[in-house]
């Protein structure tokens, strides 16, 4: 038995038994519907009248991956330019390939195309032996990288909620079933922002173009520099938002933190010196100016590097692109085997994406892994494995196969 | 707790003739189009007539409110005459010059108006109650960037603003200003005419006068192309990036692979050679390539050449990088390379 048959099985069998369409895909008949198959192509301009219409659909074609698009059509299956455009949902996606982390050293690696040398880590430009570009690439979906992906959504829905406004019905959270994860905002008022005003809203999220004199810090009265006038303001939108990284960031800055802003070395000696005087001036009575030799420039940069850590770290490309596909609510994920969760915004601290998303409860296989760093799939923690014959319950038996790590004995 | 609006005087109306009431009151005085030709209107085509003269002159329309029905009738009266005209020049600057005497005019007016105004437009404009907070209105994050997108100023970036439970703190000036766009887009949107209704003989003369005034004026609009020959030494900082990783056959984002095409494309440069230019991608696939190259082009598909991303958008997906003092006044790729161009012409000319 080959190993993708397997893995199409089994997407079958979720599809027959275990899938049931989240109520959250609103007007399902205008929307344009896009699969990945396992035979190795892809299916656009697909739609569908009705949810039951489109699972028959994956019931019979057991796709590696389906997609549906945040935008809503007059003729979903006309060419792109044919299509009348009508709106679309306003979507964001977190992905932990956006977000630095050290684990990636420890679980992705990469393999030249070309002449097969490898290495551990973010992919190189280029192979350090032969110069090729094309690299076979594995990533992991570890807990380290998620966690950090889920950070950035925390900040997310804050400026969602507190900031645009959008109330908890509004607003759905996804793990994507792979590294990240979705956001999608759904309502009249969003429907029909282009994609500059899109842009905006990215801009927003991601404290592009943002300046602090427009945040109340003022150089003409630098010595009684205000960063916020008065704790009213305190509470609402970036300004609360830097009033707070202020704080954080100077309680925790050490040497390294204040140079690497492109401090001078006797700033950063007069502010590690002052730390407390700075800060009780500032919570005291929302001074900046309370030490010499700290003036606006230096806040400038402060607070542009507090923006910076108080920012979300989003995939600018998917949120301005009103025609987007994404992955379609509870379907499988074909890297993971995973599926697409929902879960309430509120919940999103306690969320177990490797308990949630798993689609696979019955049932063991026994697979040879090539290769696999230590992993847990609910509460149960499997590996590392190198070069052996072992029997896995079938979700993580899956996970393996779809990441190339592994294939079953037959 | 929300103002009662106020309802419109006839004044209001000769003042901001471009507000729906306006619009009913006009069609209740029963005018027609072929009335206009009688010299017991002339009143009015001549008031219609300087309203779009003072636009192209001076980007303003002077308000005359003693005569209010005049100045009233004069409005409709005054888009068909840009419309007539068929300049896309002339609507915009008629557009626009309302569109400011209209601010002018709004900020000095009291909360209850401006409220007034705005909901003539459907707006979600609320005033501020809170004391602590000073601002005198709030107005719904959609609204505010649909009129505030296209404006370059810092002070309008949204994440420059106080945004708070959907809604942006604004101070009374920058309401009539944002206001203000609404008005010179809707204006610009009734000038928007495809074909061209049969006017009066005498609309047609007075719409001739105003064309030739404004080849006066403003000149035969310099049309300049670009040069036929690529300077290299033009290209913007970003374009000449992601030339240099292009053609040492480094990865390209999408944005960044569109942008370089579509510049490479509108300095003149064939699709020919900018598809040769691909061949150094690791994954090249000729016919995948070719689409794209053409589509961009304009020369496939919907036939529209697309042009490249201005400055913000690449800065938002990460494609601008290191911005020299001439960025800092131009605000596209294609300006940057036009002007460096030109005053590298006439360095060597001098």
């Amino acid at each position: 038995m080959k190993p993708i048959s397997f893995v199409q099985r089994m997407f079958r069998e979720y599809y027959m038994r275990d899938y049931s369409l989240s109520s959250s895909l609103l007007m399902i008949d205008r929307r344009e519907f896009g699969f990945a198959l396992f035979e190795g192509w892809m299916l656009r301009h697909k739609s569908f009248k009705h949810s039951d219409e489109l699972k028959e659909f994956l019931q019979s074609s057991a796709p590696s991956d389906a997609y549906c698009s945040c935008a809503y059509y007059e003729n979903p299956e006309a060419d792109m330019d044919k299509k009348g455009w009508l709106g679309a949902d306003l979507i964001f996606d977190i992905d932990a390939d956006h977000v630095p982390t050290s684990c990636k050293k420890v679980h992705d690696t990469w393999v030249c195309g070309s002449c097969g040398f490898g290495g551990k880590g973010g992919v190189p430009e280029k192979c350090p032996v032969c110069g090729s570009e094309k690299f076979n690439v594995k990533t992991w979906p570890c807990e380290v990288c998620l966690n950090s992906a889920r950070a950035e959504t925390v900040k997310l829905l804050d400026m969602l909620m507190e900031d645009f406004g959008f109330s908890k019905s509004e607003v759905y959270v996804f793990f994507s079933g792979h590294r990240g994860y979705h956001v999608h905002v759904e309502g009249e008022a969003v429907k029909t922002l282009d994609a500059v005003a899109r842009k905006e809203i990215v801009d927003y999220i991601s404290g592009l173009g943002f300046d602090a004199v427009f945040h109340g810090v003022s150089r003409k009265s630098w010595r009684r520099t205000h960063v916020l006038s008065s704790p009213s303001l305190n509470n609402l939108g970036w300004s609360r938002r830097i009033a707070k990284g202020i704080y954080d960031f100077i309680l925790n800055a050490e040497k390294e933190d204040l140079t690497s802003i492109g401090l001078k070395r006797n700033v950063v000696e007069t502010i590690l010196k002052n730390k407390d005087t700075i800060l009780k001036s500032w919570k005291g009575s929302w001074t900046l100016g309370a030490v010499k030799g700290v003036g606006f420039e230096t806040w400038r940069r402060i607070i542009l590097s507090c923006a910076q850590q108080q920012s979300a770290k989003i995939d600018t490309v998917v949120t301005t692109d009103i025609h987007r596909l994404i992955r379609l609510a509870d379907t499988l994920h074909g890297k993971t085997g995973l599926k697409k969760a929902e879960f309430p915004a509120s919940a999103i601290d306690d969320f177990d994406p490797f308990k949630s998303a798993v689609a696979f409860k019955k049932g063991v296989v026994t697979v040879f892994v090539s290769d696999a760093p230590e992993f847990r799939l609910g509460d149960e923690v499997f590996g590392p494995y190198k070069e052996r014959k072992v029997d896995l319950p079938t979700a993580a038996a899956v996970l393996l196969i779809c990441k190339g790590r592994a294939e079953v004995v037959g | 707790m929300q103002l009662a609006t106020t309802k419109f005087t006839k004044n209001d109306l000769a003042k901001y003739p471009f507000l729906k009431e306006t619009t009913e009151y006009v069609k209740k005085l029963d005018l027609k189009i072929e009335d206009l030709a009688n010299p017991e209107f002339a009143k009015i085509l001549e008031r219609a007539e300087e309203r779009v003269e003072e636009a192209i002159l001076y980007a303003l329309v002077s308000r005359k409110l003693r005569n209010e029905d005049i100045e009233t009738l004069s409005f409709p009266t005054a888009t068909m005459l840009a419309v007539a005209t068929e300049n896309s020049f002339i609507k915009k600057r008629y557009a626009l010059a309302e569109a400011k005497q209209a601010y002018n005019d709004m900020k000095l007016e009291p909360k209850e108006k401006i409220l007034a105004i705005a909901q003539n437009f459907k707006w979600k404009l609320t005033v501020n109650n809170d004391a602590e907070i000073p601002y005198e209105f709030t107005l719904h994050f959609t609204d505010y960037l649909r009129n505030t997108t296209h404006l370059r100023e810092k002070k309008w970036k949204l994440v420059n603003r106080l945004l708070s439970k959907g809604n942006v703190y604004l101070t009374r000036n920058e309401a009539a200003r944002l206001l203000s766009e609404e008005v010179r887009k809707h204006i610009e949107k009734r000038l928007e005419v495809k074909e061209l209704p049969k006017l009066p003989q005498k609309i047609m003369e007075t719409a001739e006068k105003i064309k030739k005034l404004s080849v006066e004026k403003i000149g035969k609009a310099e049309m300049e192309g670009f040069p036929k020959t690529i300077v290299q030494t033009a290209f913007p900082p970003c374009i000449q990036a992601l030339y240099q990783a292009f053609s040492s056959g480094r990865h390209l984002s999408h944005v960044g692979r569109f942008a370089l095409t579509s510049f490479l494309i509108n300095i003149g440069m064939p699709s020919e050679k900018v598809i040769e230019l691909f061949k150094n991608f690791s994954d090249y696939n000729e016919r995948m390539t070719r689409y794209q190259v053409e589509h961009i082009a304009g020369e496939r598909g919907s036939r529209t050449r697309y042009i490249p991303p201005k400055c913000e958008t690449l800065k938002t997906h990460g494609v601008c990088t290191s911005p020299d003092e001439l960025c800092k006044i131009l605000h596209h790729p294609l300006a940057y390379y036009r002007r460096k161009v030109k005053t590298a012409k006439t360095d060597f000319q001098n």
